[in-house]
């Protein structure tokens, strides 16, 4: 209001000079000392005043009012236009002052274009000219005004938990499909951690102490209809913004040919990589573009949308491209648990996309996220499928040292187990996908396991990771057959067995498999312990085995006992190179054979006991020996060199 | 049926290995007529883009060859090609068939060049972002010069639009490379002066930020190249049978996506090949030639000029900036009415070039993308197929 006075008596003050020089000249034209060509100059000007304070009666006056005040806008843009500071940094007295110039630019014009078309003088439409100029002028201050602004406030934000470092970057997970060990414990956790993190955090991407200036220039652009000029110089501040916090996310863009070509460790990386920056662009960043765009230019209808859209679109077809170009690449194994991070970060984001992209403007883009989403979930598919075909392929010529723990074997479990933590995912997934008919064990265990009818053994999921373990178990299956040695068939069955037993019940894929599962499998691995003691011990059994209970004949005894120590020694010498890592699983074994052999052989040494001299073992010896047993080394009994 | 039982069976021997015969013959005849069929159809398809205004009225050459309607014409008869080919390659077939060679290693070079097609699409949408910052440039331009009467205020104005205009078009091709600089050069550091003098500077930025969604150092003109550098005909026995297809789908594959990159700026073009073999005693490649003809022809014109493509639309936008450019820097009021005249003329030329490319851009935008879908479908199909065929005789080891 201040500023407006000052105007106007700026104004009054022109009037009264006007007024002072009138009088002046009357005064001038009445007294008699002035020379006769002076006085008819000066009655000549007192008759130009005269008419003028006619034309102030008259629509005449109008318009040299207009001009006067055309005038003075005129000075106060030059004014304007010589101080080198911008008005945003000069204080909001000059602020509104120069506001007040393209207000009284505005008035101005719509009185000289009420006016009629042109007086005798030409002068409405000279005046309208000029001040279109002025507007010209001032418009293009503001636009510079604009971009000065825009780009000197911008604001990033980088809170902590913003780091990609902290995201896990660094870590070497590569799941190539031998290398993996018990990886999954801190992925798991981890990934319960980065669901919410960026739930509700608007930012603020210009400073807000400079928004109700943007928004003023706004409207001073918008209501001189240099609307578009203010739309260009917007969306184009905004996106080098936007491109300049890409690159400080150091999110590198590829082709799609580079990423088909990329090494899986690295796609792994970039992936992960995707994830986040989903989360901070759509989640955070976007939204706040959006938020930005609705504080400067809300009320001025499809604008806002207009300029987000154009502003936001080539950041979000890069994350799609990205998407597509993943959901195109092969299908190996490795890549399920990245895919499945994808999948669930396009699930959870897409409302966010929708929200952000509810216009018409950016529709394209909301309905290829939707149409990337069923291509993600084709691809995992696929991948799913492949996977169960690695595992009933993978196989090879020469059987697994030792009869341990294949590292397949713990692929699979490991894999599953992580698995696990996408259950939710996996059976939207896996929800119509038939487990393959080829497998009727498989479909015969599912219809076993519907007894047990607790919703997390009969879930999607739960079918797909029994039928992925029993294709697991063929496998093994087919791989025992390389041993020639049946014991040792055995012994590879039962740990392989056994370790997928301990996986499901020491972790939560526990209730997928349910407990009749667990069940059947510990009697599994019990028979195949069975079954490796009849194989391995029946010859040396049945040489003490007593029939009758009687003391044996000298020589017959002599002769056993020579024969079982030699029976001993081969199953000793082989089978400590065998392996059974599982301590549990060893020490039940040695029991089991203890309970066999050495007790029998204990009742044979004991029958014979007069003979003594032939014994070559005691008891107890034996007994010492069996701990040697499935340790994965190699070992003979020092003496039991003869002949 | 009414011979003796030795004759019937004999007989029925001997009819049966003519049905064998005439099944398999007759497969091969309806292979042959397919592939002549998709011959004729991609012939008689680029016909009609060679002569495009028979159809339409010859009221407006909007559909002229490398206008914006024309290279919506092109996408659909790529579209269609597509999905013939597609039928062809595919449906009804015995996987083992195209796992064969010649075939085993045509295809995956064909599949290949569709990828590198992939990113030529995203090029080019963000190529026409680029176009339609230029037509928003042009229509504050019109919306300017359309004021009654004209004075200097609107002028200055359209000047100001125009010189952007002329610099995003002249900085497409020296900045083109992509280079994502983070430092601007933001010129406010000397102000003042005339409103416009600050304009030509920053402009600068303009081309680039659109580019920034492509990966470094790509090139259009060299993804191109790759295109087309093991493009070869097929010869002698191979030059029946599927081989044939495969190759016209190639090139059909090639020459669209050369076409769109000469047309609509987009990511380094320097050096873009103006020529690449097609044999021109192949029947069906007559109108492909000419049109690659005539395209080159324009490229090469554009090329000493230094312009934004040779998109109809943006040649017609370039020089009817220039022209008002050079009004506008004459101008003084009044104007002689002549003058104004011409000008009204050609502002009226500017809209109509800004309607047809309101109307176009974005549906052109939108059949990129479905050309980019459509590709990556059929890609993952034909990778279906022969994955078929590959888990059939292989399986990998750890």
């Amino acid at each position: 209001m201040e500023d407006f006075k000052s105007t106007i008596q700026t104004h009054e003050g022109n009037q009264h000079i006007i007024a002072a020089a009138f009088h002046l000249t009357k005064a001038l034209v009445a007294s008699n000392y002035l020379p006769e060509d002076m006085k008819k100059i000066f009655t000549d000007l007192d008759s130009h005043f005269s008419a003028m304070a006619v034309i102030t009666e008259t629509k005449g006056r109008k318009f040299t009012d207009l001009e006067q005040r055309l005038k003075h806008a005129e000075e106060e843009v030059v004014a304007w236009m010589s101080n080198p500071l911008m008005v945003c940094d000069s204080g909001p007295h000059e602020a509104s002052q120069h506001f007040k110039v393209i207000d009284e630019i505005h008035s101005l014009m719509e009185s000289l274009r009420n006016s009629p078309a042109a007086d005798e003088f030409g002068k409405p439409t000279e005046l309208l000219r000029r001040a279109e100029s002025l507007l010209q002028t001032a418009m293009s201050r503001l636009e510079e005004e604009l971009i000065h602004i825009l780009h000197h406030h911008k604001q990033y934000f980088e809170p902590e938990y913003m780091s990609f470092r902290s995201c896990g970057s660094d870590d070497v997970y590569d799941e190539s499909f031998v290398s993996v060990e018990e990886e999954s414990q801190d992925e798991a956790s981890r990934r319960n951690s980065t669901g919410s993190e960026f739930e509700d955090h608007l930012v603020d991407l210009i400073h807000p102490n400079v928004v109700p200036h943007l928004k003023s220039i706004a409207k001073m652009m918008f209501t001189s209809d240099y609307g578009q000029e203010f739309c260009q110089a917007f969306v184009k501040a905004r996106k080098e913004a936007l491109e300049e916090y890409w690159t400080t996310l150091e999110m590198e863009t590829f082709s799609i040919e580079d990423m088909l070509r990329m090494d899986w460790k690295s796609l792994n990386y970039e992936i992960k990589k995707w994830n986040w920056i989903m989360k901070i662009i759509i989640r955070v960043y976007l939204p706040s573009e959006k938020r930005l765009c609705d504080q400067i230019l809300g009320d001025f209808g499809s604008v806002s949308p207009y300029c987000f859209v154009e502003t936001s679109k080539a950041s979000m077809v890069y994350l799609l491209t990205f998407g597509e170009a993943v959901a195109m690449g092969d299908h190996r194994p490795e890549k399920l648990i990245r895919l499945l991070d994808m999948y669930e970060i396009v699930v959870d984001l897409l409302l966010d996309i929708d929200n952000l992209l509810f216009e018409e403007a950016g529709c394209y883009v909301r309905i290829e996220f939707h149409e990337l989403l069923a291509k993600l979930g084709d691809c995992l598919r696929a991948t799913f499928v492949e996977f169960r075909r690695v595992i009933a392929s993978n196989m090879s010529t020469t059987p697994f040292p030792g009869g341990s723990i294949h590292p397949l074997t713990k692929y699979v479990m490991n894999y599953i187990n992580t698995l696990a933590e996408y259950v939710d995912t996996l059976n939207v997934l896996l929800k119509d996908q038939d487990v393959e008919e080829e497998d009727p064990d498989s479909i015969f265990e599912m219809h076993n396991h519907t007894k047990d009818s607790s919703s997390s053994t009969s879930c999607p999921t739960a079918y797909h990771f029994r039928s992925i373990t029993s294709t697991l178990e063929s496998n093994l299956n087919t791989r025992s057959k390389l041993y020639k040695d049946g014991a040792l068939q055995l012994v590879f069955l039962m740990n392989n067995i056994n370790y997928i037993v301990q996986k499901v019940k020491g972790s939560k894929l526990g209730v997928f498999f349910g407990d009749t599962w667990i069940r059947e499998h510990i009697a599994k691995v019990q028979q195949q312990a069975t079954g490796y003691v009849r194989i391995s011990w029946s010859y040396a059994l049945s040489l003490i085995r007593s029939h009758d209970g009687h003391a044996l004949p000298r020589v017959t005894f002599k002769e056993r006992c020579r024969s079982f120590s030699i029976a001993f020694e081969e199953v000793y010498r082989n089978q400590t190179g065998w392996r059974v890592p599982d301590p549990q699983l060893r020490e039940d074994l040695q029991i089991s054979i203890s309970q066999k052999v050495i007790h029998a052989y204990w009742n044979f040494t004991g029958r014979n006991s007069n003979d003594e001299r032939h014994i070559k073992y005691t008891a107890d010896d034996l007994e010492n020996f069996l701990l040697d047993l499935f340790e994965g080394s190699s070992r003979s009994l020092q003496n039991s060199r003869r002949r | 049926m009414r011979a003796t039982e030795n004759q019937g069976s004999f007989l029925n021997r001997i009819s049966i290995r003519r049905n064998q015969v005439v099944s398999m013959d007759g497969n091969h005849e309806q292979e042959l007529e397919d592939i002549e069929l998709f011959q004729k159809h991609v012939a008689d398809r680029f016909s009609n883009l060679l002569s495009p205004s028979s159809s339409s009225s010859a009221e407006s050459p909007s559909d002229s060859i490398l206008s914006i309607a024309w290279l919506r014409k092109l996408l659909d008869t790529f579209l269609c090609c597509e999905a013939e080919f597609k039928a062809l390659l595919i449906i009804g077939r015995e996987p083992s068939q195209v796992s064969k060679p010649p075939l085993d290693r045509l295809i995956p070079e064909l599949l290949d060049r569709v990828v590198k097609a992939l990113d030529v699409c995203n090029a080019v949408t963000h190529g026409v972002e680029a176009v339609r910052h230029c037509q928003k440039l042009a229509e504050i331009a019109v919306s300017a010069l359309e004021q009654k009467p004209i004075g200097d205020g609107q002028v200055r104005r359209a000047k100001k639009a125009l010189n952007s205009l002329i610099a995003a078009v002249a900085i497409e091709d020296r900045d083109g490379v992509g280079s994502k600089s983070t430092e601007r050069a933001w010129s406010f550091g000397r102000r003042g002066g005339s409103a416009c003098a600050g304009s030509k500077d920053r402009t600068a930025g303009q081309f680039r930020s659109l580019w920034w969604g492509m990966a470094k150092g790509w090139s259009a003109a060299k993804q191109i190249q790759a295109m087309s550098s093991n493009l070869v005909a097929p010869r002698g026995a191979e030059s029946t049978g599927l081989a044939h297809p495969v190759y016209i789908m190639s090139t059909v594959v090639v020459f669209v996506m050369w076409a769109l990159v000469a047309a609509i700026p987009c990511q380094e073009r320097t050096g873009l090949v103006t020529h690449f073999p097609v044999p021109r005693q192949l029947g069906w490649a007559q109108p492909i030639i000419s049109l690659q003809e005539k395209i080159a022809e324009e490229w090469k014109k554009k090329e000493k000029k230094c312009s934004a493509g040779v998109l109809e639309e943006m040649q017609r936008l370039e020089r009817l900036a220039q022209s008002l450019i050079e009004f506008t820097d004459s101008f003084q009021c009044p104007a002689e009415a002549e003058r104004l005249g011409e000008v009204a003329a050609q502002v009226a030329e500017l809209a109509e070039t800004c309607r047809r490319m309101e109307e176009g851009l974005v549906p052109l935008q939108q059949q990129i993308r479905e050309v980019f879908h459509k590709v990556v479908r059929t890609r993952t199909e034909v990778l279906n197929v022969l994955d078929q065929v590959g888990k059939a005789s292989t399986t990998p080891t750890i």
